[in-house]
């Protein structure tokens, strides 16, 4: 009992030294003002991409229906880039550039906590950005979202567990980038870009080729995407989830997060074993 | 023109931060006039911070100096800094340079190609480099598998690939064992000799090294060149002098009165060395005018309660110039202390 | 002099070469890259087909989303291979060895884009065939020569504007890998790489046409996909515009190159790591 809880506050140091630190690489290169248009110039323009598509198609972008749906689908996949980029980049970064990744392998009791305080910082952007982003929706493009209608119990419930899953791929995707070259490091752009198709952040799944739609159906960003939109919409986007009423939705995404976490941490372990056997912990491979 | 390189009141400052967001001035190197003549091995010497490495970077054009002028190879860093890069190279010891990725053969390929040397003469001049300092059998290992003597081996024949007139050599030997050092030393010195108008700038922390590589040594301190001259030159500073290495055992707290030595008739310097706190064996440098000085120093130590447990009278070395220029030893260990006339 | 003139052309054409070398072998080492470089784009591409499907847009849009996703390839390589190529350069050792031998920092520069122009050719075009015979896009090019004219000159100003971003790395550190950062998505956005640019209004399609991805794509839809009409102007005068920008960034970038190294080497900056 001791023991596990001096493991569980030497874990909550190392988490906490590692978001300090991830704090200061995120934010002290600029002043305040600099950082804040920098933290809103991102999101909102990442936005706007689908504004300005649905504006072209529709000629116009605003109120509820489809391009709420869309809009909000993709301000929250704004964590998920954020979460798997934080998670893998601390690998490449610490490893590559400073050159750190070896001391804090032997140094932290648990590489997850020092992994997952690094990219903490990065989770706390991208919630400003998220907030931002469904802020000028709501006041440019009259997006549905009032407070008397907001489902909170989903939303949160979804939120959580969202994040777990979030944190299950990055830790699985952290473990890859152990063993793959420098180049690998925006690897998790490209599996980003891949799970926004497959969760259909902007689209219904149900019009997805049927070969896409399983693993679709088989991924927790589906149902953690269609939670939040229940919650604070009202509503869900397509037929394929709406056969699951709000609590199966939820039963459904934390059975799935718990997957996740357990494979991601499982292909980290891996991954790990194979970096110690070819001697891949502190190797260079800048080209 | 027999000088290779030239610099005249050189001075590099560094804005520093200090507490807050107060910044400093910190004064790197402060006024250096050097000549280094063509065909020699001219060393700087000197403790970290002194201002060696930032010399050869204003020298290899990486760096503007704050005032002053530097020559190289007749050319102003300056004002010509591709000219100068055309006949210069160099060899940071403890750097990592080199793609991971990539093998030894084929960064060392690269940097070749940096100096235009055609394909056949640099593969050639990469198999003998790496053959001399045996290297060979890592030719095809990527560089990220490589120990650390091994990549700055690599790092060493980067250096040589494109037969440079002026080579810098900025602690050339650092972390590397004991015979690769001297294999390394002996190509450094073959390389200079074998054609009159090569010419090698070295920094180093080892008195050996210099004093068997260098023809000609400059002592820097804090960005100043204290002295500057050949090795037995230098030593003959202190050759009318005797150096005595003292073992004594004393308290920590008795080591301080010891200081009062440096007053003594005969006695130039003193530098003590300790590993710190407790009854300890500390080691004493003590210059003295000549051997009459010897009994007196005995006695005075005697005299406050510290045991001599040992007694060595020796040459003088770069060491002990270093010491009698600076005031205190170069490779001097923790709690060093050090007490002169004057 | 003659031989002067000589002996640079071809101390900086092998260190290009040599520097292009080192991209090429390096990526190609470890073949990870086919699954995260190609097949993994090709599904982020394909989202954005999927939310003009589901906006039930006429089918033509499909192609430009590809031909975007194509060139996100090009611009994600000059911002992250190459503009920010110095940083890591720095961090390596090896930034004071390329500033210490008798070439161009341009020579370095082309070197890096020529190596990564060809392997991101291999990646956009991989992205481009998969995706066309995925969703059955049907191109109808007017001018193949004005077609590889457009792109070309695309790359040349594209990655004029990476060297042109390099030279901030010279002085700085995260203040320039985070300056590439925020500008991701806003040319994204700006240059339209998903929808026609004339979409964004006509002033402000024509302040973004000093990202050359705006104009570049803008001429290369107009060409294959001529039996649309959603232009900015016509393909003449973005060729033309082209480049002026590629030639006009390119001696910005020697400009900027230049003053950079100098202010970092007056700073003491050039070879300070972990800034």
């Amino acid at each position: 009992m001791a023991v596990g809880s001096r493991s569980a506050a030497e874990c909550w140091r190392t988490f906490k030294l590692a978001a300090w630190l991830g704090w200061q690489m995120e934010s002290n290169w600029a002043d305040p003002f600099l950082f804040s248009i920098y933290s809103i110039v991102k999101p909102v323009s990442h936005s706007l991409i689908l504004v300005v598509m649905y504006l072209v198609v529709r000629g116009q972008a605003a109120g509820g229906g489809l391009f709420a749906q869309m809009y909000v689908g993709n301000a929250f996949f704004l964590y998920v880039g954020q979460v798997l980029f934080g998670l893998t980049w601390v690998v490449i970064e610490d490893r590559e550039f400073y050159q750190m990744f070896k001391y804090m392998y032997v140094s932290t009791p648990n590489i997850y906590w020092y992994l997952l305080g690094r990219s903490f910082a990065k989770m706390a952007i991208a919630t400003v950005s998220v907030v931002i982003v469904l802020t000028f929706g709501r006041v440019f493009l009259r997006l549905p979202i009032h407070a008397s209608t907001v489902d909170l119990t989903t939303f949160c419930f979804s939120m959580f567990f969202g994040m777990v899953s979030c944190i299950g791929m990055g830790i699985g995707l952290a473990g890859v980038m152990l063993v793959v070259a420098r180049h690998g490091g925006h690897a998790s752009e490209a599996v980003a870009g891949a799970l926004f198709l497959l969760s259909g952040a902007v689209f219904p799944i149900d019009i997805l080729p049927r070969l896409a739609l399983y693993p679709a159906i088989a991924l927790p960003t589906t149902y953690w995407l269609e939670g939040v939109r229940r919650g604070l919409l009202g509503s869900g986007m397509g037929q394929t989830m709406a056969v699951f009423s709000n609590r199966e939705l939820i039963v459904v995404l934390a059975m799935l997060s718990l997957v996740y976490l357990i494979l991601g941490t499982l292909t980290f372990v891996m991954c790990e074993k194979t970096a110690k056997a070819r001697g891949l912990i502190d190797m260079h491979t800048h080209h | 023109m027999s000088q290779a390189i030239i610099t005249e009141q050189l001075r590099r400052e560094f804005r520093v931060d200090k507490e807050g967001k107060r910044r400093e001035t910190f004064v790197a190197l402060d006024g250096v006039n050097l000549e280094v003549n063509r065909g020699e091995i001219f060393g700087l010497l000197g403790p970290n911070g002194a201002g060696k490495t930032t010399l050869i970077k204003i020298l290899s054009t990486l760096l503007s100096p704050t005032s002053g002028r530097a020559v190289v190879g007749g050319f102003d860093v300056t004002s010509d800094p591709y000219s100068v890069r055309r006949i210069i190279n160099m060899v940071s010891g403890g750097e990592h340079s080199g793609y991971g990725i990539l093998t030894v053969r084929e960064n060392l390929w690269l940097f070749s190609q940096l100096y235009g040397i055609p394909n056949k003469i640099a593969l050639e001049r990469i198999d003998r480099l790496m053959d001399i300092v045996g290297l060979s059998d890592r030719a095809r290992t990527k560089v990220h598998k490589l120990s650390t003597g091994q990549r700055q081996k690599m790092n060493f024949i980067r250096g040589f690939i494109s037969d440079p007139e002026i080579l810098f050599l900025d602690e050339p030997t650092l972390g590397l064992d004991v015979e690769t050092s001297r294999v390394i030393r002996r190509y450094i010195r073959e390389w200079v000799d074998d054609r009159p108008d090569r010419t090698v700038l070295l920094t180093t922390h080892y008195m050996a090294e210099a004093d068997q590589l260098c023809d000609r040594l400059a002592i820097v301190n804090q960005g100043k060149i204290l002295a500057c001259d050949t090795p037995s030159a230098l030593k003959r500073r202190v050759g009318q002098d005797s150096v005595l290495e003292i073992e004594i055992s004393a308290q920590a707290g008795q080591l301080q009165p010891l200081a009062e030595l440096s007053a003594q008739r005969g006695v130039r310097r003193v530098a003590i060395s300790s590993n710190g706190g407790g009854t300890l064996t500390h080691r004493l440098s003590v210059i003295v005018d000549g051997d009459g000085a010897i009994p007196e120093v005995l006695q005075f130590l005697a005299q406050r309660g510290a045991i001599v447990t040992g007694f060595k009278k020796t040459e003088p070395t770069l060491e002990d110039v270093f010491l009698e220029l600076v005031g205190r030893r170069l490779t001097g260990e923790n709690g060093s202390q050090v007490a002169s006339k004057g | 002099m003659k031989t002067d003139l000589k002996w640079h052309l071809r101390v900086n054409v092998k260190a290009a070469i040599a520097r292009a070398y080192v991209r090429v072998v390096g990526t190609n080492r470890e073949f990870s890259w086919i699954f995260f470089d190609t097949l993994l784009p090709l599904l982020g591409t394909a989202a954005y087909v999927y939310v003009y499907r589901a906006m039930d847009a006429p089918e033509e849009y499909v192609g430009f989303v590809l031909l975007g996703g194509a060139m996100t390839a090009y611009w994600m390589n000059v911002l992250w291979n190459m503009a920010s190529n110095f940083y890591f350069e720095r961090q390596g050792w090896n930034l004071e060895l390329y500033f210490i031998a008798p070439i161009s920092r341009m020579a370095i520069l082309a070197g890096m884009a020529i190596g990564g122009m060809f392997m991101t050719t291999i990646r956009a075009g991989s992205l481009l065939v998969l995706g066309s015979m995925l969703f059955n896009v049907r191109f109808n090019v007017s001018s193949v020569p004005l077609v590889v004219l457009a792109f070309v000159l695309t790359l040349v100003a594209l990655y004029g504007l990476g060297m042109l971003f390099s030279s901030l790395f010279l002085m700085y550190g995260r203040e320039a890998w985070h300056t590439s950062n925020l500008l991701q998505e806003p040319v994204y956005l700006l240059s339209g790489f998903y929808f026609p640019v004339r979409a964004l209004g006509f002033y402000i399609a024509i302040a973004a046409s000093i990202i050359p991805l705006t104009l570049g794509m803008d001429a290369v839809r107009q060409l294959v996909f001529s039996h649309l009409h959603f232009s900015l102007f016509p393909v003449q005068v973005e060729i033309a515009g082209l480049g002026v920008l590629g030639a006009g960034l390119l001696y910005a970038a020697a400009v900027a190159l230049d003053r950079m190294e100098r202010a970092a080497k007056q700073e003491g900056r050039l070879t300070l790591r972990w800034q």
